[in-house]
């Protein structure tokens, strides 16, 4: 993270109606990283998205794009984003490559040339002059991320980017985005209810839930060695044995049996000595490994233990 | 600008449907002055010149006005009719009937047509886009709304304007290839509200008629715009716009008899009205309608722009 914050967002309040969607909502988004918004359906994520690039109003607060104001500085704002707000609906009559000359006429400056090297780099060349009503789901995400691209945005925000792509699509697109932020130090905004996912993509992610954010945390912090104390899972026969010999032992916090060994939960510093006293009392040990806690767990800690969409 | 309309009228023209109506008003006109070109011709085979008919048509004209039974207003009428008939007769100039002009004037009625088509199109450019959720690309880009919703307008008057010259040049070719461009300098003999004979030029004549019926066409196309930011439904808009052209008239005709129908639409709509000098109420002016229609013009502008600009983009 370089300078300025990209996107900073400031007591953003969204009311419709009495409803409160979003409620005072503050965070920068760093330049140059890949930012996930994360949180159950309902959250907000897709409405704070909208009023990032002014398809909903700001009831209360700003929302500043490389310090330009969205509401009030719409055009100057909304030049550096490029953006997918949830399907990439295209116009289905026309072919791929209209579809793509129509954004670039919005847009000053964007050549003939540029049109072809978006398209070639979502790999469409053979079936951009195909109508759209002819793509598949994944073909059209493709010429979302490719309009998405045309301008050159330093902003792009992709709303579910991963919805109806394949495996191999989903890990093409990541590669894709970590190789935009390297190579062009674009900034990529994500929301995402898949939590593996933003685990794997993302350098940091805000959680939300209920329209008000949870937290924001660099994504090794989230996944965390903050934590003195972790579970480490302990392959070894015979298991009643072992389970009550851990038990015993200074500094552990709490084992018990799962299907695939015992859970124990203490620190790091323990481990040899645990081993050690399992060996002398002659059980066998087939496996010991350090369990991470996934951003999935963390995040249901965080957000109460609600089912995530 | 330029960009955003060329956006508009690729979306346009890219599309069958647009053609389609566009073959269908053709096939209209064809088949219009076809009709009338056969029936014309069975009336002419009596072998008569228009001169005899015209004497015999001015006899019966003059009986009806000796008539004492005669109400005054028709009085009147065959009054003129009789007035034109010896200009007519005098400067030598025929009747349009039995010419081009006949299924030329008469394919000027299909620009209600035109109306209609425009409307749908209309309707469907700014709620269509809602209803595909194609308006989200649409709106994230360094355009204002308001530049998007002037594009949009634009757009769709030029297809009202294409359809209008295509009116035009379809139905002289059509019928002047039928009656072999003969009497293609015939003026026009009307008798003006004063009870003055005029001649005029019939393409102008024409021309104006087309233009005054635009009047109507743009108004219920901005109607359809403001149904469609108000709605975000291409069926509504395009139900309620079909709805107002077609009860319009129905609507104004029962309220005849109230002072302030006046200033409901449908009763200023039609301009033609004044041409024939006889408006919808008495004491109404073109003037009067003129100021009546800039009003509903801008109020429906406003509405449209209002609710576009400012709604929040949820679908």
């Amino acid at each position: 993270m370089t300078g300025e914050p990209i996107v900073s967002i400031r007591n953003v309040t969204k009311k419709v109606g009495r409803a409160t969607i979003i409620d005072n909502l503050s965070f920068d988004v760093p330049q140059g990283e890949i930012f996930g918004f994360l949180g159950p359906n309902g959250a907000g994520k897709t409405t704070t998205i909208r009023m990032m690039v002014g398809l909903m109003s700001i009831t209360k607060g700003e929302i500043k794009i490389k310090g330009k104001n969205i509401s009030s500085e719409f055009e100057q704002a909304i030049r550096h984003v490029g953006a997918i707000v949830e399907n990439p609906e295209m116009y289905k009559f026309l072919s791929g490559y209209h579809n793509l000359i129509h954004y670039a006429r919005m847009i000053p400056g964007i050549t003939k040339e540029r049109i072809h090297e978006v398209v070639s780099l979502v790999r469409l060349e053979n079936r951009i002059h195909d109508k759209v009503k002819k793509y598949s789901l994944g073909m059209r995400q493709r010429l979302g991320v490719a309009q998405a691209l045309l301008h050159r945005p330093s902003l792009l925000i992709l709303d579910e980017p991963t919805n109806g792509l394949d495996p191999a699509g989903i890990r093409e697109l990541r590669d894709y985005l970590r190789f935009l932020t390297r190579t062009e130090g674009i900034t990529v905004i994500v929301s995402s209810h898949l939590l593996s996912e933003m685990e794997l993509m993302c350098d940091r992610v805000a959680v939300l839930n209920k329209g008000k954010l949870i937290d924001v945390k660099l994504i090794q912090d989230f996944i965390g060695s903050d934590h003195a104390a972790q579970n480490y899972l302990i392959e070894a026969l015979p298991a009643e044995h072992a389970l009550a010999a851990i038990r015993d032992i200074d500094g552990v916090k709490d084992a018990k049996p799962v299907p695939e060994g015992i859970e124990v939960v203490t620190e790091r510093d323990r481990i040899p000595d645990i081993l050690a006293r399992l060996v002398r009392m002659n059980i066998q040990i087939y496996g010991v490994r350090a369990q991470r806690q996934s951003l999935e767990d963390r995040f249901l800690e965080m957000t109460g233990g609600e089912q995530i969409g | 600008m330029v960009n955003l309309i060329l956006n508009e009228n690729m979306k346009l023209y890219r599309r069958w449907r647009t053609w389609i109506m566009v073959a269908v008003m053709i096939a209209a006109v064809l088949i219009g002055s076809i009709v009338e070109w056969y029936y014309d011709n069975k009336d002419a085979q009596n072998g008569i010149a228009w001169q005899e008919q015209l004497k015999q048509e001015k006899q019966h004209n003059e009986k009806m006005v000796s008539d004492p039974e005669m109400d005054e207003e028709s009085r009147q009428w065959f009054q003129e009719q009789i007035t034109l008939a010896n200009y007519r007769l005098e400067h030598n100039i025929r009747p349009e009937s039995g010419t081009m002009w006949d299924g030329i004037n008469g394919s000027a009625e299909l620009v209600i047509l035109i109306t209609l088509f425009t409307v749908i199109v209309a309707g469907d450019s700014l709620a269509g886009e809602f209803t595909t959720g194609t308006i989200k690309l649409l709106l994230i880009r360094p355009a204002s709304r308001l530049k998007i919703l002037v594009s949009k307008y634009i757009s769709m008057l030029m297809f009202g304007l294409l359809l209008l010259i295509i009116l035009f040049i379809v139905s002289v070719l059509v019928n002047g290839l039928i009656y072999r461009f003969a009497d293609m300098d015939l003026p026009l003999v009307t008798v003006d509200s004063a009870g003055e004979i005029v001649q005029r030029n019939m393409v102008a004549n024409l021309w104006q008629t087309y233009l005054l019926n635009g009047v109507a066409t743009i108004i219920f196309v901005t109607m359809a715009f403001m149904i469609s930011s108000a709605f975000r439904s291409s069926a509504m808009a395009i139900g309620f716009s079909i709805f107002a052209l077609f009860a319009g008239s129905i609507i104004v005709e029962l309220f005849q008899a109230y002072k302030w129908s006046k200033y409901v639409l449908f009763a200023n709509i039609d301009l033609s009205q004044y041409l024939a000098g006889r408006p919808y109420q008495e004491g109404m002016t073109l003037s009067f309608s003129i100021t009546v229609l800039v009003v509903y013009f801008i109020v429906f502008n406003l509405v449209s722009w209002l609710v576009f600009t400012r709604r929040d983009v949820a679908s």
